[in-house]
């Protein structure tokens, strides 16, 4: 446990270190991105008055270090400052839309990892048959079409023409459910209306899926590449000799060290998507960051900008930090090779 | 029996019935996002909705005719540089308190204040100020002749709620409110705000006690929603979860949904679509050039290339630089015409030889249409020997790279409205030398009788007189061909067939103001 504890202590450490690199760069790049903030946000009929009043408001005529040290000292105190797109605080709009796309990527990194895997198992287990040829089919159909295609195809399918799921937004518009957490899964059971949790969940279903299948067939791929090359492996044969059940040699021998690698991928995917939800969201007009940040940066809205990339940094170094952990949880070797010097 | 049965029929039908007849009328639509709800802020299209619903203005176009009515106003008299407004009296915010003269007086100085939004309308007002009780004077620095048009554009805040929820800032006034009013809403609009979020939807209830009364077939309760996708539109539609449409949707969506039993919805006149040529930079710097090019170009192929069927486009011939119906512009009839032996002539009159140059047309990344618009023109130039290549750019690069003629390109194409529906919103910021070098003026024009013709139409006094200098500013501007006028826009919309928008369906009843349609009081569901 020390092990874990150690490797936690100086993966935060790097990660905070990474964090601050990557506000310098991207503090940086949208700065140099063409345009005016100022005049963009004030549009062309906006005096010149006006908008050097704003110049001044954003700090943008100081020196560029100088515009960073503000930035720092105002962030660490939880302020990253106001969005010219939304004219609200940067943080309040993140902590509006933050949940939203967190809701539905952990939706989609849940249906990769109970769709993909098990695809994967199965797949490996029936090699060379009809059901590993279907599956394959399948994952490489996921892997693909961007998920954006697949948003369109699912809305067609099961909205469109067989009206099975809605459309549009996070919830049906008769519910109004106090958004304590933002998260509607959790909220609509905070307040006990199980109703409403479906509903969220029914609307949440679509484009997570849309979302997912991408990662479905990647995860799906990958298991099934590593388990069939495991299943080669003497001590594999040795456990069918011992007349072990197909199952039991397939989940506890052959899928365990088969799994680091589809966990890499699988956590680098969910941090992925924080990203990449954007099209997914516009599709299923789903009020999210992703959909929020692309807004932003066509705006060049500085603040919004940097504080969207920060997060969604931040999202991406969690997950490979529990990534991290789980594998060296899962694998002794990796978690005692830390040890030596 | 049988009669007991047929009662109990009839009663279940009367229950219905009455259910139907008071079943909640809501009313879904959506826009581009963001939708800003604070008035000082305001100026995109999903914003205008939002202020003319939510908020109330002292006057407001004249519906089916040109003009204005007092609206927040009982009445006004004045010219030149003094106004003065009679408040009319009983009427209540949504919060309940009674709107005063000190109301209007807010209303604006909190618009300077922040400087933002459409503010800039109003840079020639001196001060506002109450007189007799109620009712407010505003004090002009010089003759601004479309000062009254420009109040549309001031929608009045209540301000005991906004003190009441002041924040910290700068000075004795704190944040002005800008935090409240960001979310909340202080006006007198006939509907109230129930939620808002500028990303997502703003939903708004009939306010109940609205000084023009609301009618019952006015929705109850409006979805008015931020940035969906083409192909979620078409969807929601199918299975009646949308109402209206916005205009951005491609022609062919638009199409199908009206095959599909729904109906289109027109709204123009205050708006027109131009390419804007470079006239610093050769060889569009001389007059002959650019006249070649405005004769070239195929005014006819454009309006097909917009036509939704063939009765509904998205434009109309243009008749010059002014759009039809507003002062100044040359009647239907006089639509321009393409010209190749005109504009081979002006090439041959042209001080450089064409073949040295090769044009630039640009393209706004984040409008498709323009991507059309810009082959066609390359065609049309091809065809009496000009070279051009075609350029995408995003709308932040192009925003910026025209502060310089010589970091503008040759041809950008710009759509742009007239914010009040007077020609001087839609002119002064394209062709004042003073105002050259935004995204609404490329052309970079310095043409001292275009200057004076544009001043003249801020001071003319009377309508007459403005038609005038307007008519003669068209001319002048058609004779120096700073831009090719390429045709006056239209915006369309879908509806529902069971919603019924006179002023978008029917022209006696439209308003000379872009987005003035959208006021959902005088909407009916049925």
């Amino acid at each position: 446990m020390g092990n874990v504890l150690n490797l936690l202590i100086r993966r935060v450490w790097i990660s905070l270190l990474v964090l601050v690199g990557v506000s310098i760069l991207i503090f940086l790049i949208a700065r140099v991105i063409p345009g005016d903030p100022a005049r963009i946000a004030l549009g062309p009929n906006a005096t010149d008055e006006q908008v050097i009043k704003l110049r001044g408001e954003l700090h943008l005529d100081d020196p560029i270090w100088k515009q960073y040290g503000y930035f720092a000292s105002e962030l660490l105190q939880g302020d990253l400052g106001t969005s010219l797109y939304t004219n609200r605080p940067v943080v309040k709009d993140i902590a509006q839309f933050l949940p939203a796309t967190l809701e539905l990527v952990f939706a989609a990194g849940i249906l990769m990892v109970m769709i993909g895997l098990p695809l994967g198992i199965i797949s490996a287990k029936y090699e060379g048959r009809f059901l590993d040829n279907l599956i394959r089919v399948i994952a490489l159909l996921g892997v693909s079409a961007p998920s954006f295609v697949w948003a369109v195809i699912l809305m067609l399918l099961f909205a469109f023409f067989l009206p099975l799921f809605p459309i549009a937004g996070r919830i049906h518009t008769d519910f109004d459910i106090a958004r304590t957490t933002g998260f509607l899964l959790i909220d609509t059971l905070l307040v006990g209306n199980l109703r409403a949790f479906f509903d969220a969940l029914w609307h949440l279903f679509l484009p997570a899926f849309a979302l997912a299948l991408s990662g479905i067939g990647q995860a799906a791929r990958l298991t099934r590449a590593n388990m069939t090359e495991t299943y080669r492996r003497p001590y594999i044969e040795m456990a069918y000799s011992y007349g072990f059940p197909g199952w039991r040699v397939a989940r506890k021998y052959a899928f365990k060290p088969s799994l680091i690698p589809s966990l890499t991928i699988i956590g680098l995917d969910f941090a992925a998507m924080l990203g990449n939800a954007f099209l997914v969201e516009a599709i299923f007009a789903w009020p999210g960051l992703s959909r929020y940040g692309v807004a932003v940066i066509l705006r060049k809205d500085l603040n919004a900008i940097v504080g969207t990339v920060l997060i969604i940094s931040a999202a991406f170094l969690i997950a490979n930090l529990i990534v991290d952990l789980l594998i060296a949880l899962l694998n002794p070797k990796i978690r005692y090779a830390r040890r030596s010097p | 029996m049988i009669r007991m049965g047929k009662l109990l029929f009839a009663a279940v039908l009367i229950a219905i019935a009455g259910l139907a007849a008071h079943a909640e009328k809501v009313l879904r639509l959506d826009e581009v996002a963001v939708g800003e709800l604070d008035p000082a802020k305001a100026s995109d299209y999903a914003d205008t909705i939002l202020m003319f619903n939510v908020y109330d203005s002292l006057v407001i176009p004249r519906q089916g005719g040109p003009g204005l009515v007092p609206h927040l106003a009982e009445s006004w008299q004045g010219e030149e540089t003094s106004y003065t407004f009679k408040i009319r009296e009983g009427v209540q915010f949504q919060s309940g308190n009674t709107l005063t003269a000190e109301d209007v007086v807010f209303s604006f100085d909190r618009m300077k204040a922040i400087g933002q939004g459409l503010s800039f309308l109003f840079v020639s007002v001196d001060k506002v100020e109450v007189v007799d009780g109620n009712s407010v004077r505003f004090t002009l620095t010089e003759p601004y002749a479309p000062f009254v048009s420009s109040l549309v554009r001031l929608p009045i805040v209540d301000k005991q709620l906004v003190m009441d929820n002041l924040e910290e800032g700068e000075g004795e006034m704190g944040d002005w409110g800008q935090a409240f009013l960001t979310s909340n809403a202080a006006g007198t609009g006939a509907y109230l705000v129930e939620s808002h979020n500028p990303q997502e939807e703003t939903v708004m209830k009939k306010n109940p006690n609205y000084f023009l009364g609301v009618g019952d077939r006015a929705p109850d309760t409006v979805h008015l929603r931020y940035g969906l996708e083409a192909a979620t539109v078409r969807t929601l539609m199918a299975q009646g979860e949308h109402d209206i449409t916005s205009q951005w949707l491609p022609p062919e969506v638009m199409r199908a949904l009206v095959e599909d039993g729904n109906q289109f919805l027109t709204e123009g006149g205050t708006s027109a679509f131009y390419f804007k040529l470079n006239t610093q930079k050769a060889p569009l710097d001389d007059v002959n050039c650019r006249h070649a090019l405005a004769n070239a170009f195929d005014y006819e192929s454009v309006l097909k290339l917009i036509a939704i069927t063939d009765e509904v486009s998205s434009g109309t011939g243009s008749t010059g630089a002014i759009p039809v119906g507003m002062f100044g512009s040359n009647p239907i009839g006089n639509e321009r015409q393409r010209d190749l032996d005109a504009a081979r002539q002006n090439l041959v009159d042209c001080t450089y030889d064409p073949a040295e140059f090769e044009i630039e047309i640009t393209w706004i990344a984040e409008v498709p249409l323009e991507e059309r618009l810009a082959l066609l023109f390359q065609a049309n130039l091809s065809e009496i020997g000009i070279k051009s290549t075609i350029t995408k750019v995003p709308w932040a690069l192009f925003s910026s790279s025209v502060n310089d003629p010589a970091s503008t390109p040759h041809v950008s194409q710009i759509f742009v409205t007239a914010v009040t529906g007077d020609p001087d919103t839609l002119l002064y910021g394209m062709y004042h030398s003073t105002k050259a070098g935004t995204w609404q003026s490329p052309e970079h024009l310095n043409d001292a009788e275009v200057d004076r013709l544009l001043d003249l139409g801020r001071l003319a006094a009377s309508d007459e007189a403005r038609e005038e200098a307007y008519s003669a500013l068209n001319d002048r501007l058609v004779a120096i061909a700073p831009s090719i006028y390429g045709y006056d826009q239209q915006s369309v919309f879908v509806a529902r067939p069971n919603i019924k928008v006179p002023a978008l369906s029917d022209p006696a009843l439209a308003f000379g103001l872009d987005t003035m349609g959208f006021l959902f009081r005088l909407m009916e569901i049925e």
